[in-house]
């Protein structure tokens, strides 16, 4: 069972759950149609038999459609069973978001390779049973194709005129962690490693470049198409194996020739120049780590419609298009040049070195992301590096804060819900795949940040060492022969890791993994302090808040520094369970007015003007865990000391570490004083400080001018600073044309007129000066004289006309005409008018101004300066239109949604959300929705209805099961909307379904079809899909029909839609001559009483017989799914829910198996059985148990979906290959 | 009463007499001639006055007989003036029109040996002094600025309202379409290329600033190690795009040294591989 597995967090070495070791793969796609879309292939495993007697194989595979398998030559039966492809089986009523999470985990733990289980389950032919303890080699061979695949493949097939080649056309691999199963068979697994061979057949035009070395390209006869043959002899996890095939333009690194790029037709000026860079990063990973790139070859492949910007693959990586640039651009330069890294870092740790199980990822994330950061502090400097440290620590702090902790390092105790170690998500952490996509982000985040800590911990030399070691270790094994334990060397385990972190450096980080890793949260400190004149003395009191959610208790050292007249002083004090106060003597008496330099941390001394000041305290500051060493929110409360804040401003001017000044800028706001009016100013003007403190420094100063606003003098905030910097000497309204020479200089000419647009004055309107400010830098920009495209610039100045942007002031409802706009909205429309169509003949980078012009005129219209309207975001939205354009056009019309609680833009999305081609845009519209939506759960909307519970319901259920993270998107999307418990919109459940049924079988059979009504029309269209017969199934189906009266025992009030007067119930106990189904043992549903959780457990198919032995028309069988190859399912024509079952007939021989065997594996009953085989003889006792427990509330619950198993797969046997 | 015939040819035939035959008389005798002459003009035009068409010989000699006899010239001014007066206009004299002479400047250049002499002459040695001339240029630099914007933004409203015009748009008001016209979006099948390639301006522009650069940062270009430094694209400056330019001058020269799976040949397919 999975759940040991977990647990096997203390073990010594690495212990396979599968009954076999994988030795080598053969990946081989003969055709690759693009017309199609359709792969044919196969697949050859090599594995050695761990146990004596091994005669089931499991293996992963989903969406391929499999012809044939074949073990040694033999013809070998099989089952396939996908139990995520539809979670909830049967029209639940349930609806709510426990029963779906759970359900969801125990359909995904049911296929979960680490566990060692798969959907796809081979028989072994007895023949090679009586091998005794020989292990011999056992060759599985899988014949598959994969017809217009939805997951694991993206097709991008683009509609113009030419062949495929010239058409750009390119199809890659992509998915959220192991997903390699949807485009081959394969044991999905990171801990599961081979060596590989991989051959794709293609187009002569094209190039497939794929993992391991490409060893040769042969034609094929006909000379159209050729073969390329790829050898990986260092074993690798098939999760970690990619491909794409384009029409690529290649391009070998000068730098480096084992090293090539390839890119879209038409762009290799672009990729040069992008890829110029790539060496240096090459370099930087291998000097710190002592340690040569561990594949003898790289390849980074860019294409369109990019699943992720980045994603790693052993030897390859795959990059989205849009991260080229050429040498015009500025800002994307050094975001490529990250990609990049992230890239690279990957490639050693997540590629090369694999992890054990999933509760060990976070050591590859982490030492990924650490060594990242080391690149990034070598790259952009120490500055960057603290602020993107800052950045991702806040990130991740107010998620836990908000969310509940992340935990990087989950065990599961016996499989026990009660020890679901975070149950205050809406989601299982389980596997990857039920996680929000958010939350694994900032997995991420904390990965590395608690890298980071243990650095600090053991220093960074000893760190590095480990990672060399884990790396040499790994390279050592990775050039052996096949021997299972030398091979487990290149799987990192927590326990490894840790290991290897105390063996090389002697020290204890225990408590801290206690903290970090074994335990979610953060901690929330509040910090106060008085000074103590008598005994010159700081005292200083920290308490923490550990009772909210996400938080937990710190007890340990921490850092503190205190800046005294005299000098900085660092102060390591003991957070104890009890002590809150700390005493912290001061070095240095106060002293009045007399003239020192005052020495600073960085040794440094200066002058500073301290009349502000308190005269009897030589405290100037006081900074709580400066290093940012503990995970954690520091709230340093300044109480009535007023002059606290005037000494942030001294402080905000001498502190050197951009932390403390981009905290101290973040306090300022607080404090709209002259002071702090002049201490902006003065950051604004420094040339040696940090460009994004400088930044932050705008927008503060913006928020204090409007503060400020009845005793500002002199011109608005910025703007003689803004002119003496950008402005012509001689004329200081023309700015000076652009040259970008300095990118700190860029930086902050890019954000001043953001700022400040945000300036109101009295009336609370964008200061005239200020407007026509804006207005004239648009007009004077003149870009002809640069060497850089100002395509960020122009948009900046676009966003800085929305930010001046205020609410039109409206005589009721009146409709806005062109007539009564306002002159400044005209002059600012005319400038987004003129912009929006000047791109259409001079597109700019990235589309750049087109995104803030659309953002403009979402403002323009929330603002009611013009009508408001989605149709204009809804034609930008459409595939066609470059990704960043869709991405500002659905944003508005996510907005729109909301503001005019439409429900027809509601539609249009999930339409969306559904059938748009580019998986990137999918995922954003349902992130969007999370994140600005429609309505909440704590609201009342007229937009939250049934129908749409039923839609959003399905999306996740079955709609979505192609991405697993689209799916979890759809999740927190219906978490947001309708939150855990049942939607409040729904109609109070119909009840006593389950007191009349006495007899046993109703009870697992149970099909309830509402009667037709008026007022159930809604509901009906998706009850009835589900009761609709899959095909040839009615037949055979002698139908008992029972029409059970339901008492309704709630009196309904009027409006709400009265439930269904009577139920017919469509029980298939007599159906078809194998009679109905007795339930699977093992699987056993039941409703905890107290707890009202669901257990799902799921048999392994150990435990039961499969019967493959009894004769089947497998002729038939291949018939049938030729014909499907042939014409492509056409699922439109199904209903709704039946749907599902069509999409699944690629992977499921589903259809044939109930018209040729004429089981009763309907639907009906396959809803109950996890594994449904039939077994003649089989009669085992039903372990469903229905205990239910009515309380006054509950009393109406629809009792029948509980008896539904909320995972159970629709398995179908697929007949032996007798042939 | 007059012979047609003969007034039609009436002037001429006298005159053409008199020039031909009295070509060789005296001064006086041509006075009294031209008097004579000039009288008979007088007579034909006051009988054509008179509504005359035409007139025997005879009769216009005897009446400038009459006329040159009693002739009171007192009475002229006021005949002169009569309201029915017939105005005679003088025939058209053409005069050859004069040809100015050439101003010559300078000692024209001879033609050397080579050039046979009946071609055309050097021209003047004036034609070849350069005279530069200029206008004198707006130096007050606000005004070039302001001149700059406002040119550029014309052109460009002018050229965006054109090509809303002529083609589809969409509209910010429903009231009124026309105002406020966006040029109607249009899906492309392949909209990464527009997005990502730089316009042929922008390149235009690349290639102006750097073909002053590059010369100067051929060298830094070529050092493999770019500079690293806190400033996230310091480096950039060095590596404009003909920096890409630079790069395949390198590859082609080690083309052949570099060994790479996806430069080398495609192989024929082997008799054996067939399956």
């Amino acid at each position: 069972m999975h759940e040991i597995k977990m647990n096997r967090k203390k073990d010594k070495g690495f212990e396979s759950p599968r009954p076999f070791k994988l030795t080598h793969q053969v990946v081989c796609i003969n055709n690759i149609n693009f017309q199609r879309k359709s792969v044919i292939g196969f697949v050859e495993l090599t594995i050695f038999p761990t146990v004596v007697n091994l005669n089931r194989i499991k293996l992963n595979s989903k969406q391929c459609r499999i012809y044939r398998v074949r073990v040694n030559d033999l013809e070998a039966p099989f089952i396939y069973n996908d139990p995520t492809l539809e979670v909830c089986h049967h029209e639940s009523k349930q609806r709510n978001l426990n029963y779906f999470s759970s359900a969801y985990t125990a359909a995904v733990s049911a296929v979960d390779p680490d566990a060692g289980h798969g959907e796809l389950v081979i028989k072994v032919p007895s023949e090679l049973w009586k091998q005794g303890d020989e292990m011999n080699v056992l060759k599985v061979y899988i014949e598959f194709s994969l017809d217009q695949p939805k997951g694991g493949l993206h097709f991008v097939v683009p509609d113009v005129e030419g062949s495929m080649a010239e058409r750009g056309a390119h199809v890659f691999s992509f998915g959220y962690q192991n997903s390699t199963r949807f485009w081959f068979p394969c044991v999905d697994s990171y801990s599961e490693l081979c060596t590989w061979k991989l051959e794709f057949t293609v187009d002569a035009s094209m190039v497939a470049v794929s993992c391991g070395d490409l060893v040769e390209t042969v034609y094929t006869h006909d000379m159209r198409k050729k073969t390329f043959h790829y050898v990986l002899p260092i074993p690798t996890a098939a999760s970690n194996i990619s491909l794409s095939v384009g029409p690529f333009e290649i391009l070998v690194d000068p730098y480096m020739h084992e090293v090539t790029h390839f890119c879209l037709p038409q762009l290799l000026p672009l990729l040069k120049h992008s890829m110029s860079y790539l060496h240096e990063i090459f370099e930087f990973y291998e000097e710190i780590l002592t340690c040569r790139y561990p594949y003898s070859c790289f390849k980074t492949v860019f294409v369109d419609e990019a699943y992720v910007q980045v994603s790693s693959y052993a030897s390859m990586s795959i990059f989205s298009t849009n991260l080229l640039h050429s040498a015009l651009i500025i800002d994307q330069t050094p975001l490529t040049r990250q990609c990049l890294a992230q890239a690279l870092a990957q490639q050693f740790f997540g590629c090369f070195i694999s992890r054990m199980s999933w509760a060990d990822e976070w050591v590859l994330k982490g030492i990924s992301g650490y060594i990242y950061g080391l690149y990034l502090k070598k790259t952009f400097g120490v500055n960057q590096y603290r602020h993107w440290i800052k950045e991702e620590l806040d990130k991740m702090v107010e998620y836990e804060l908000k969310m509940g902790g992340v935990l990087l390092h989950p065990t599961f105790g016996g499989g026990k819900d009660k020890d679901n170690p975070t149950p205050h998500l809406h989601f299982s952490i389980k596997h990857p795949h039920t996680l929000s996509w958010k939350y694994y982000k900032m997995f991420q985040c904390k990965a590395h940040l608690v890298m980071r800590l243990i650095e600090n911990r053991i220093s960074m030399e000893f760190m590095l060492q480990v990672f060399n070691k884990l790396l040499s270790l790994a390279s050592t094994a990775s050039s052996q022969k096949y021997q299972s334990h030398m091979w487990s060397q290149m799987l990192v385990s927590t326990h490894s890791f840790l290991k290897s972190i105390s063996n090389v450096s002697g020290k204890d980080i225990g408590p801290l993994i206690k903290q970090w890793v074994d335990q979610s949260a953060v901690v929330k400190f509040f910090g106060s302090f008085a000074f103590n004149r008598k005994r010159n003395v700081l005292e200083l009191e920290i308490r923490q808040d550990y009772t909210s959610s996400g938080t937990q208790k710190y007890v340990g050292p921490i850092k503190v520094t205190v800046q005294e007249l005299d000098g900085s002083f660092n102060h390591t004090l003991q957070i104890e369970e009890n002590s809150l106060k700390h005493d912290i003597p001061c070095h240095s008496k106060s002293r009045r007015n007399k003239k020192k330099k005052i020495p600073l941390m960085n040794g440094e001394e200066v002058d500073m003007d301290l009349s502000a000041m308190d005269a009897d305290s030589p405290l100037l500051w006081i900074r709580i865990d400066p290093d940012m060493s503990i995970l954690r929110k520091v709230e340093f409360e300044q109480a009535d000391f007023m002059w606290q804040y005037q000494l942030r401003s001294i402080f905000l001017r001498y502190e050197r570490d951009v932390v403390a000044q981009e905290e101290s800028i973040l306090a300022l706001e607080k404090f709209p004083t002259p002071a702090s009016r002049l201490a902006l100013t003065d950051i604004l003007e420094q040339d040696q400080c940090f460009y994004k403190v400088r930044q932050g420094a705008c927008f503060c100063l913006a928020k204090i001018a409007n503060s400020m606003m009845s005793t500002w003098t002199g011109p608005p905030a910025m703007k003689s600073l803004f002119t003496r910097m950008f402005c012509c000497k001689s004329c200081p309204n023309i700015v000076k044309t652009n040259t970008f020479i300095s990118f700190q200089s860029y930086f902050l000419q890019k954000t001043m007129p953001v700022a400040m647009a945000q300036l109101r004055d009295i009336q609370n309107l964008c200061p005239k000066d200020v407007l026509n400010f804006i207005l004239d830098l648009i007009k004077y920009n003149d870009n002809r004289k640069n060497k850089f495209s100002d395509n960020y610039y122009r948009a900046e100045l676009i966003d800085a006309l929305t930010n001046s942007l205020t609410p039109a002031i409206s005589i009721s409802n009146e409709v806005r005409t062109v007539d009564n706009l306002n002159g400044d909205v005209r002059l600012i429309l005319e400038e987004i008018t003129r912009s929006l169509n000047m791109e259409k003949l001079l597109p700019s980078y990235r589309n750049t101004i087109t995104v803030s012009c659309l953002r403009a005129i979402r403002m323009l219209q929330k603002n009611g300066h013009i009508p408001s309207d989605p149709s204009l975001f809804k034609s930008y939205a459409e595939y066609g239109h470059f990704v960043d354009v869709r991405v500002a056009a659905l944003e508005a019309v996510v907005d729109y949604t909301r503001v005019d609680r439409s429900s027809v833009e509601l539609q249009w999305l999930l339409n969306m959300v559904q059938n748009d081609p580019a998986h990137y845009v999918r995922h954003k519209i349902l992130s969007m929705l999370g994140k600005n939506p429609p309505f909440t759960k704590a609201a009342e909307s007229p937009l939250c209805n049934e129908a749409l519970v039923d839609q959003l319901w399905k999306l996740m259920n079955s709609g979505t099961s192609h991405d697993w993270r689209l799916r979890c998107d759809a999740v927190n999307l219906y978490y947001t909307l309708f939150g855990l418990t049942r939607p409040s919109c729904l109609p109070l459940p119909e009840l006593g379904l389950v007191l009349n049924l006495k007899e046993k079988k109703a009870v697992l059979n149970p099909t309830i079809k509402p009667e037709q009504g008026p007022d159930t029309t809604e509901m009906t269209g998706n009850t009835m899909g589900v009761h609709i017969p899959v095909m040839g199934f009615t037949s055979s189906l002698d139908e008992g029909l029972i029409t059970m009266e339901t008492v309704s025992s709630v009196s309904m009030s009027s409006g709400v839609a009265p439930p269904p007067q009577g139920l017919k119930r469509k029980l298939d106990s007599v159906v078809g001559p194998l009679g109905s189904s007795p339930p699977e043992p093992g699987q056993v549903l039941q409703e905890e009483d107290s707890s009202k959780k669901f257990k799902i457990r799921f048999n392994t198919m150990e435990e039961d017989e499969i019967d493959m032995e009894s004769p089947h028309d497998s002729q038939a069988f291949i018939h049938h799914h030729l014909n499907i190859l042939e014409r492509p399912s056409t699922p439109g024509k199904e209903p709704p829910a039946v749907d599902q079952a069509v999409l699944s007939l690629p992977v499921t021989p589903l259809p044939s198996s109930f018209s040729k065997e004429s089981t009763s594996s309907s639907k009906h009953s396959g809803h109950h059985h996890h594994h449904h085989e039939h077994k003649k003889k089989k009669k085992k006792k039903h372990k469903h148990k229905h205990k239910h427990k009515h309380e006054s509330k509950d009393k109406e619950r629809d009792s029948h979906a509980f008896s539904n198993s909320p995972a159970s797969g629709r398995s179908v046997r697929s007949p032996s290959m007798s042939d | 009463m007059a012979d047609p015939a003969v007034m039609a040819g009436g002037f001429s035939a006298i005159v053409g007499r008199s020039g031909c035959g009295k070509a060789t008389s005296s001064p006086a005798e041509n006075y009294q001639l031209a008097r004579r002459r000039t009288l008979q003009v007088v007579v034909s035009s006051l009988l054509t006055e008179c509504g005359f068409e035409s007139a025997e010989k005879a009769t216009v000699e005897s009446l400038t007989e009459m006329i040159q006899s009693c002739f009171n010239v007192d009475t002229l001014p006021g005949y002169a003036k009569r309201s029915q007066r017939m105005v005679i206009t003088a025939p058209p004299v053409t005069n050859a029109p004069v040809i100015p002479k050439a101003l010559i400047a300078g000692q024209k250049r001879t033609h050397p040996s080579h050039i046979p002499s009946h071609f055309p002459e050097f021209p003047d040695p004036h034609t070849y002094i350069k005279t530069p001339t200029f206008r004198e240029p707006v130096s007050d630099y606000q005004v070039v600025r302001e001149k700059a914007a406002s040119q550029r933004r014309d052109v460009e409203r002018a050229l965006t309202r054109f090509m809303a015009k002529t083609g589809e748009t969409q509209s910010l008001f429903k009231d009124d379409v026309t105002a406020f016209p966006l040029i109607a979006e249009r899906p492309s099948s392949i909209p990464y290329l527009s997005a990502l390639l730089p316009s042929e301006l922008e390149l235009q522009t690349l290639e102006e600033t750097d073909s002053s650069e590059q010369d100067d940062q051929t060298d830094s270009e070529n050092t493999p190690v770019n500079n690293l430094n806190d400033d996230p694209g310091a480096d950039k400056e060095n590596s404009v795009l003909p920096a890409g330019g630079m790069v395949p001058l390198v590859k082609v020269s080690e083309e052949n040294m570099i060994d790479n799976p996806y430069l080398r040949p495609v192989k024929k397919p082997k008799v054996r591989r067939k399956k």
